[in-house]
């Protein structure tokens, strides 16, 4: 299992961290290619949390998108005040439009950029503490945790649609041209970022990994396979579920942070009902209770997305609603699951032919 | 107050009272002739004579004459009835005598005459001596065919607040055939008479006109009258003590529209989550194609109207009641068919059902969008348009009168079905244990299989009413499919008196909301109420007791 492990750590790491670099430094790889796998790198963490959630607590919450975009939306603030303090203005543009003269209270804390990283990080998982402390305590769970996520994920989507949010409304945030001091548009800082994502995928991982090995990680799978029994055995089956809540909004949140610097705008489009179920698409397609699983998902589904939008996009969602069914239905771990088990079947065929021979 | 009542009696008779003079009507007729007959130069006089003299009889010729729709009958001047130029051209439209005012004509045949009738001639008259018609122009209107037109011309009347075309208000007013336009037109013959009233008795007569006679902004105009009157103190404190009582029964009003929407959108939501709460408790489906049922339920109205319209050249609105069975019956077998090929291999595991029907959704709305585009409509039948008008400002719309009755009937049909057939009784027998139900004989595959028909046909149905108030686009069913799903968690899985309860509850609740905040806000309070309802019930409304209650 180790080793098995190691083979895919490698080919990740030979892939993401050396060629894909080096082509570019060749010039076969453009940067647009480069930033588009940054992109999918945080779209990875968001999925890491999901599959901790999810594949492991055995909680769908359908509401990721949205600590995502809490996450998108403080580092888009704090980027648009940087832009309009480099352009004279008081008030971002979208503000002056509809008439608002002076910056609003919630968008002070974020000109400063170490308070904005804090906020980034309090405010989601405040959220998620408040919503999984709610939920929770009432024994929410199963289905009846998933409607009412969505349904919460649906408010907020309504809620920051409008222009009273004061959040941009329909059109989001856009037009940033820093982030601490470095120029968004410069090759040198696409680079940079594509290098935090996969240093900070890599590092989600991490510890994600280690979470699930420890004994937080077992409790968490009792949870998933037998509440009733864990919680007879003393344990207070809350607290782990809401820690395991708050880990995930946070990695979420971590990734929303890390996207708008690539993709430059955010709107609430990356929020709505059917982002978050996206998310958790990802996760059943690669594999879930499998953390490798999460990640291959997150980058596949969006790479196949990216090439079936260009090539025929009228059946880009055909394919996506197919392989969904499908991976349900009959592959209920995954593509990794299916990978373990062709892996699991040759060996089981070498050793019979060694046996043979 | 019997006092104020007679003299607002004898203010309403002397407004339909004509004051008609026979010698002027006899000028009338004579300048009338100038321009039926005159040369050019004399048409003119008789034009300019008409308006220096202002008889309020001649108005509907003078008017006729504007918008150049004199025609002439066996030497009688007529207007068409109506004022489309299609209509004049396809001959059906009646006509009517400009002298005496707007009066059905006779053919030689003693038929109603219309413009396809012959010796129907139309009248010229030159620019030039329409250009005489300029002085009068404001009060033309006052006359025309439509009522829109006429509401204008009222509405024109008020902002100049002349009391000298007070008789031409009056006129009018006494052949006004539009109840609309009847109320408007009161409404600003007494504010103006209140405006010149020298003594308080007639000013007191006028108030009460005013608000007898319900129009939009009685209150307002009272509430400035309050302020600016200027024929005393007790006048002006009963005119505001009018006002406010005014305010509170338009509130009221309001307030039963409001109370009518919540019944129409908690209709629409327990139609929607009837199907789904049955079908969860049932066989633990969350199946989130529920809301693309629904689609395809509009989408079959759309395709029933079109094969009305197309194949049998017929506009009937037989067309929409056929396709409430028939979209019953296609979303229900397409319900069917995604039961034998997805939902069959995923009982009683709801997540994996949520998800797996989330990807037929996608696959359902996308397919939707390639074979019939982005936006169609269906047309809603002329019996459910309109409204029943039950007070000036109480207007319940047919159509969500129709989707109330439509939902009480449903659900009448779905109790019986549930409590009073052998069908339901099994269905009942496999909510409560499945594997008990199959010990004792019952084929719980096909009792599922049969259940998902019915509840994806309900969704069909819910769709063929949705067509009545919205547009049809492949992805409507997202819309209420959060809502409805959040009506089944509240009403509890698989109770039909907890949906009907919950569906209703939201539905109030929602346009209550609505009426404090904006519908988004309300939206996120609902929301809020729902996750608190929940600390308190988390099985919704009408959990199972003892065994039958889960862990």
């Amino acid at each position: 299992m180790k080793k098995k492990d190691l083979i895919y750590y490698i080919i990740f790491l030979l892939v993401f961290a050396v060629i894909l670099p080096l082509g570019h430094v060749a010039g076969l790889v453009s940067t647009n290619t480069i930033s588009l796998w940054g992109r999918y790198f945080c779209f990875a963490i968001a999925a890491l949390g999901i599959d901790l959630i999810w594949g492991y607590t055995g909680i769908l919450s359908m509401c990721q998108a949205f600590f995502f975009c809490l996450g998108s939306y403080g580092i888009a603030m704090h980027m648009l005040l940087k832009t309009t303090a480099a352009n004279g203005a008081t008030v971002p543009d979208f503000m002056v439009w509809n008439k608002i003269e002076t910056l609003p209270l919630a968008w002070i804390p974020f000109q400063s950029s170490g308070l904005t990283l804090v906020l980034c990080l309090v405010v989601p998982a405040l959220f998620a503490f408040l919503i999984g402390y709610v939920l929770f305590r009432s024994r929410i769970k199963g289905v009846y945790m998933a409607i009412i996520t969505q349904a919460l994920a649906l408010a907020m989507w309504l809620l920051f649609l409008r222009n009273e949010t004061k959040l941009g409304g329909t059109n989001g945030l856009t037009d940033f041209k820093t982030l601490l001091g470095f120029r968004l548009a410069d090759t040198g800082t696409k680079m940079a970022l594509y290098g935090l994502s996969l240093a900070v995928l890599c590092g989600a991982y991490f510890l994600c990994n280690r979470m699930v090995h420890s004994k937080f990680g077992k409790v968490l799978l009792a949870i998933r396979d037998s509440e009733s029994r864990i919680s007879y055995a003393a344990y207070n089956v809350n607290d782990y579920k809401l820690a395991v809540f708050v880990v995930a909004a946070l990695l979420a949140a971590v990734a929303g942070m890390l996207y708008v610097p690539q993709t430059g705008i955010i709107t609430p489009g990356r929020m709505d009902v059917k982002a978050s179920v996206e998310m958790v698409m990802w996760v059943a397609l690669g594999g879930r209770g499998n953390l490798k699983g999460a990640v291959i998902g997150a980058l596949l589904v969006n790479y196949l997305y990216s090439i079936c939008t260009s090539l025929f996009p009228d059946s880009w969602l055909y394919i996506l609603g197919f392989f969904f069914v499908i991976t349900v239905l009959f592959f209920d771990k995954g593509l990794v699951g299916v990978v373990d088990m062709a892996w699991q079947k040759w060996t089981a065929y070498k050793l019979r032919r060694a046996a043979i021979s | 107050m019997k006092t104020v009542r007679i003299t607002g009696l004898f203010i309403f008779c002397l407004l339909f009272q004509r004051p008609l003079l026979r010698a002027q009507t006899d000028s009338t007729g004579i300048y009338l002739r100038y321009i039926l007959d005159g040369s050019d130069s004399l048409c003119g006089v008789g034009i300019s004579r008409l308006v220096a003299l202002r008889p309020t009889e001649a108005f509907p010729l003078l008017r006729a004459i504007n918008d150049m729709r004199l025609y002439r009958l066996n030497g009688q001047p007529v207007t068409p009835q109506s004022d489309e130029p299609t209509a004049i051209d396809s001959g059906k439209v009646l006509l009517l005598s400009l002298l005496p005012p707007y009066q059905l004509v006779n053919d030689d045949h003693g038929h109603p005459a219309t413009t396809g009738s012959s010796g129907l001639t139309e009248v010229k008259i030159s620019r030039g001596n329409r250009l005489l018609l300029t002085p009068v122009l404001p009060l033309l209107n006052l006359f025309s065919t439509t009522p829109q037109k006429r509401i204008l011309a009222y509405s024109q009347l008020q902002q100049n607040q002349q009391i000298d075309q007070l008789p031409y208000l009056q006129a009018a007013l006494a052949q006004e055939t539009d109840a609309e336009a009847l109320r408007t037109g009161k409404d600003i013959y007494y504010s103006l008479q209140l405006q010149h009233a020298q003594h308080a008795a007639t000013a007191r007569a006028y108030i009460d006109s005013i608000v007898m006679n319900w129009s939009d902004n009685a209150a307002t105009m009272l509430r400035t009258y309050a302020h600016n009157g200027t024929l005393g103190k007790d006048l002006n404190a009963y005119t505001a003590q009018q006002a406010v009582a005014l305010e509170t029964r338009y509130d009221r009003l309001q307030k039963i529209q409001n109370f009518f929407s919540g019944l129409s959108l908690g209709s629409i939501l327990i139609l929607i989550a009837l199907g789904l709460s049955i079908v969860y408790g049932l066989a633990g489906i969350i199946n989130m194609a529920h809301g693309e049922f629904l689609m395809i339920g509009a989408y079959t109205t759309y395709v029933v109207q079109c094969i009305f319209g197309n194949i049998f050249h017929s506009h009937s609105d037989w067309a929409f009641f056929i396709s409430l069975p028939v979209s019953f019956v296609v979303a229900g077998l397409l319900g069917l068919l995604l039961e034998r090929l997805v939902i069959r291999h995923l009982y009683s595991k709801p997540l994996e059902s949520l998800l797996a029907t989330w990807g037929v959704s996608l696959i359902l709305i996308q397919a939707a969008r390639s074979i019939f585009g982005d936006l169609t409509a269906v047309k809603t039948p002329t019996v459910l348009s309109g409204g029943w008008q039950i007070l000036p400002h109480l207007v319940l719309p047919y159509n969500r009168i129709f989707i109330i009755t439509l939902t009480t009937g449903v659900v009448a049909l779905t109790y019986g079905m549930l409590y009073r057939t052998r069908l339901g009784m099994q269905i009942r027998a496999v909510t409560q244990n499945r594997q008990m139900s199959a010990c004792l004989g019952i084929e719980t595959r096909r009792v599922a299989a049969v259940t998902f028909f019915i509840g994806s046909g309900l969704a069909g149905i819910a769709g063929c009413a949705m067509t009545l108030i919205g547009n049809v686009v492949p992805d409507m069913g997202q819309t209420y499919i959060v809502d409805s799903f959040l009506v089944v968690v509240t009403g509890g899985v698989g109770k039909l008196a907890g949906t009907i309860v919950a569906g209703l509850g939201i539905g109030f609740l929602t346009k209550l909301f609505e009426s404090f905040f904006q519908a988004v806000y309300g939206k996120v309070f609902i929301l809020l109420f729902i996750m608190l309802f929940m600390q308190y019930k988390p099985k919704g409304l009408f959990p199972d007791k003892g065994r039958l209650a889960e862990d």
